[in-house]
């Protein structure tokens, strides 16, 4: 006999009162704390987890997830669930913090290279991270419904954090093709899904 | 280009735009319609991508959060804008009022090509940051453009024709909010009449910006006319 019935549980609570996201993200913007602590634990492992793919090295990924929490708890009072969820809006200002730690931290690097010696990436390594990361993509299996262009595109862009005009340099295909897939590729997911805001 | 924005709803959704473009798409989506429409649908499609990534962080993590905002302060509700600027105007006469009134026409529209065609370094950061904050500053001698970081303390005021403020004298900009006017800082445009100064704020959350000429000394309190207005 098995005493954790998760239905028993459930049938426990009132309708009304079931906990979302959006409940915790209501609280939390008067201020409550623990409300937060709780939407911490709902919307964790989706933060930390599109940080660590665009941003890769484990330690910066975790001070990138910290500061993407405070700036939830900082934005709470200004969350507007008529604009979407509160899943949709962590996760924009997680990938957004996320890539722009990428961004300036390239940017930094890239400068010290060319100062350096005018070094270009060897056609190897890009090759290979086109190899790796398109790998990586087929674990999203949300992505499945996509042609291997668009799956393409739109892994590159979303998991690894690229613009588009970075996509189109790394497959070789010009930017208008990139945009247009990672446009067909969004909006094929989007009617899968059944996204509507 | 108007015709090229439309399309950049998806790429804009992935972060997927190099920053000028970011910079420009910002400043056109909320003004339209089927872009503003896109770009929350395709958000929404994106965080089922990232829901398809999880990965739970290291346990240690909640504790330095939980202490991180227990000493963050929240950003105050945005309320309605019309009724701020209404206090705003009370306060400041009739100049301010017709000014605000073209002002609010005119927010977001005007973008942000003269700022982001800077290619000074400096104001990278500010201009990337994840909270910039675009605004145009209109008044009856033209317009200033303001960027602003809350997460970096920083105000970027920028122009391409600002007249002298005058011998003994310069320009203040305020952050209004409920009728109550804030010092962001000083400024005054090069002999030309441009303007590029970064200014160092502390923890503001402005409802609009509004500029003023003051002694050079400063004011703690606006005492010109404001001669520019923007909402945030």
């Amino acid at each position: 006999m098995n005493d954790v019935n998760p239905f028993r549980r459930l049938r426990a609570v009132p309708e009304e009162q079931v906990a979302t996201p959006e409940s915790f993200l209501a609280a939390a913007a008067l201020g409550d704390e623990r409300a937060f602590g709780d939407l911490y634990d709902s919307l964790a492992a989706t933060v930390h987890g599109v940080v660590v793919r665009v941003v890769r090295d484990p330690a910066i990924a975790q001070e990138v997830t910290q500061e993407v929490f405070v700036e939830l708890w900082r934005l709470a009072p200004r969350f507007d669930p008529a604009r979407g969820s509160a899943a949709g809006w962590a996760s924009t200002i997680a990938h957004r913090r996320a890539v722009d730690r990428v961004r300036s931290e390239q940017a930094r690097r890239t400068r010290e290279e060319v100062d350096a010696s005018q070094r270009s990436v060897p056609y190897d390594e890009v090759v290979e991270e086109v190899e790796d990361r398109a790998d990586k993509s087929l674990v999203a299996a949300s992505l499945d419904a996509l042609t291997e262009h668009q799956r393409e595109a739109v892994s590159l862009a979303y998991y690894g954090g690229h613009t588009y005009k970075e996509v189109a340099v790394l497959l070789d295909v010009p930017e208008g093709t990139v945009k247009t897939r990672i446009r067909d590729g969004l909006i094929k997911l989007r009617d899968q899904f059944g996204v509507t805001t | 280009m108007t015709q090229d924005l439309h399309h950049l709803a998806a790429a804009y959704a992935l972060d997927a735009l190099e920053p000028d473009e970011r910079a420009a798409f910002e400043a056109h989506y909320p003004t339209c319609d089927i872009c503003s429409a896109e770009v929350s649908d395709f958000r929404e499609t994106a965080a089922v991508l990232a829901a398809d990534a999880a990965v739970p962080p290291p346990s240690d993590l909640k504790a330095s959060v939980m202490a991180e905002i227990s000493r963050t302060r929240q950003l105050s509700p945005r309320r309605g804008d019309a009724v701020e600027l209404d206090r705003v105007r009370g306060r400041r006469g009739r100049v301010l009022r017709a000014v605000a009134a073209v002002a609010a026409a005119v927010v977001l529209v005007v973008g942000t090509t003269v700022i982001t065609r800077s290619d000074d370094d400096r104001f990278a950061p500010l201009l990337e940051a994840v909270d910039a904050t675009f605004v145009t500053l209109e008044g009856d001698a033209g317009s200033i453009e303001a960027v602003w970081s809350d997460e970096l303390d920083q105000v970027l005021v920028q122009a391409t024709s600002l007249a002298d403020p005058g011998e003994g004298l310069t320009y203040a900009l305020w952050s209004l909010r409920d009728g109550e006017a804030s010092p962001a800082g000083l400024f005054a445009p090069d002999a030309d009449g441009s303007l590029a100064e970064l200014l160092d704020v502390d923890d503001l959350d402005p409802a609009a910006w509004g500029v003023t000429i003051e002694p050079e000394s400063g004011s703690p309190q606006p005492t010109g006319e404001v001669l520019f207005v923007g909402e945030v």
